[in-house]
């Protein structure tokens, strides 16, 4: 057999293409379903670190955690022209999941053990330097304090851009307020660099930068006062309800 | 095709000779892709923060070094000389998927962590390394042995540095607390170094050393 003939050569290679390419096809199709369950798993988990009812880096079985989501948590389906929310059906949740920058979002809200407004855990997304980030951002029941900020779908950079999920830079944003004296919504902006703390402007709405990452820290601030702008309507509501 | 085209085969070879330990022993020490070789830095610095990352990502060198070496092995006689990198590449790649999405499946959490190491093993010059001088002349049998052997080489200095790495990095070991609170309350620290990827140099440089020193290896 001559196996530098160039019809050999091309059957060859078009032969193994065939082959390895429905190989990974029935792979992926096999694990479609437990790759999407592991998914929705993952973000319920960043909605319950957002809103601080886990630390980012505790391991506890899956089974408790779904528990603990079940029990604490509860989304609702907001409409965001008027700022009204609702009971979801587990076919309107699919719906509006798969809708992205629309008239709804999905919020979710914790309940502490007695059942009161614990959190408002808020979907924020938007892009970064190479893709687009996904992430929550809880805020305490008077919905103008940060309670915690999760980044938990994009493809930025390892190690720059992707220090974005790293625990120690989002503990920063905890404390940190979007709305200024005036009660104006000023978001949180992330500096290039350090934070001074004795600038009070700064200290309040601003975090530090992530080294190396200048175009991702800028998309975080653009897109996360986008969303909140989108979401005015609910936190006046939340304002007033508190004020 | 007949049987005449292929070539006559030495007698039959027993299960474990010495080629046969030769291949797996080798690369576990004398012949360590790592320490002696010095391939897979990229991964082995960037993984080891912690040691269960290390075992993920060492069992998946590990599973392709082996997988790839027995495919291209049994397809060697076929392979087209002209196109055989890119078929080892593709061999390799097509492992590679397979196990990132196992491991999407199943462990999403490391898989996450894990980033884009995974897919770069298909980048990792021990395996193709392994194929190209290995499987590309050797029968199955042996092929096998010889990713093995590879791989657990990689997968050892792998263990060692994440063990390190956590303990000192972060006091903890497969994310239990190791280094006693009473410790941290008498004014211990972390080394914040260890969790960035200066101390993987340092770590993974001494073992060069100490792995070089034993063996008596000299660089001409």
């Amino acid at each position: 057999m001559n196996t530098s003939s160039n019809g050999y050569v091309l059957a060859f290679a078009v032969g193994l293409c065939v082959i390895i390419s429905s190989a990974l096809s029935l792979t992926a199709g096999a694990l479609k379903e437990t790759q999407a369950k592991a998914e929705e798993f993952d973000r319920q988990k960043n909605v319950m670190i957002a809103a601080g009812l886990l630390k980012p880096d505790e391991q506890k079985p899956r089974a408790e955690l779904e528990q603990l989501y079940r029990d604490r948590v509860d989304e609702r389906v907001l409409e965001i022209a008027t700022g009204a929310t609702g009971k979801i059906t587990p076919d309107a949740f699919k719906k509006m999941r798969d809708v992205e920058r629309k008239p709804y979002r999905l919020i979710a809200v914790t309940k502490d053990g007695g059942g009161k407004e614990d959190s408002w855990v808020f979907p924020i997304s938007g892009p970064g330097l190479w893709s687009i980030l996904y992430g929550f951002l809880a805020l305490e029941a008077d919905g103008q304090h940060v309670r915690g900020l999760t980044f938990y779908k994009h493809g930025e950079t390892p190690g720059l851009g992707g220090e974005c999920e790293n625990p120690e830079w989002t503990a920063r944003w905890a404390g940190k307020s979007i709305v200024d004296d005036a009660g104006k919504l000023v978001s949180i902006t992330v500096k290039k660099g350090h934070v001074d703390p004795s600038i009070p402007r700064e200290k309040e709405h601003m975090v530090d930068g992530l080294s190396g990452a200048t175009i991702t820290s800028n998309g975080i601030t653009t897109f996360l006062k986008h969303d909140l702008q989108g979401y005015m309507p609910l936190l006046t509501k939340i304002w007033s309800k508190k004020g | 095709m007949t049987s005449t085209t292929t070539p006559l085969q030495a007698p039959k070879a027993v299960l474990f000779g010495a080629e046969e330990r030769k291949a797996i022993k080798d690369p576990l020490w004398d012949n360590n892709p790592i320490a002696f070789q010095v391939l897979g830095i990229c991964s082995s610095l960037a993984v080891t923060t912690r040691l269960d990352k290390s075992i993920v990502m060492g069992i998946g060198v590990l599973l392709v070094t082996t997988l790839s070496n027995v495919m291209i092995s049994l397809l060697r006689k076929f392979i087209p000389n002209k196109i055989r990198i890119i078929v080892q590449l593709m061999v390799v790649s097509g492992v590679v998927i397979v196990f990132d999405q196992i491991l999407r499946a199943y462990m999403y959490d490391l898989s996450k962590q894990l980033s884009v190491f995974v897919g770069l093993i298909i980048t990792n010059c021990i395996v193709m390394g392994r194929l190209e001088a290995y499987a590309m002349g050797n029968p199955p049998w042996r092929s096998a042995l010889d990713g093995i052997g590879n791989g657990l080489g990689y997968a050892w200095i792998l263990i060692v540095v994440g063990t390190v790495r956590e303990i000192f990095g972060s006091g903890k070991l497969l994310g239990h607390q190791i280094v006693p609170q009473a410790l941290y309350d008498a004014g211990y620290v972390n080394n914040g170094m260890m969790v960035l990827a200066p101390g993987a140099f340092l770590l993974l440089g001494i073992i060069v050393w100490v792995q070089r020193s034993i063996s008596g290896y000299v660089e001409k």
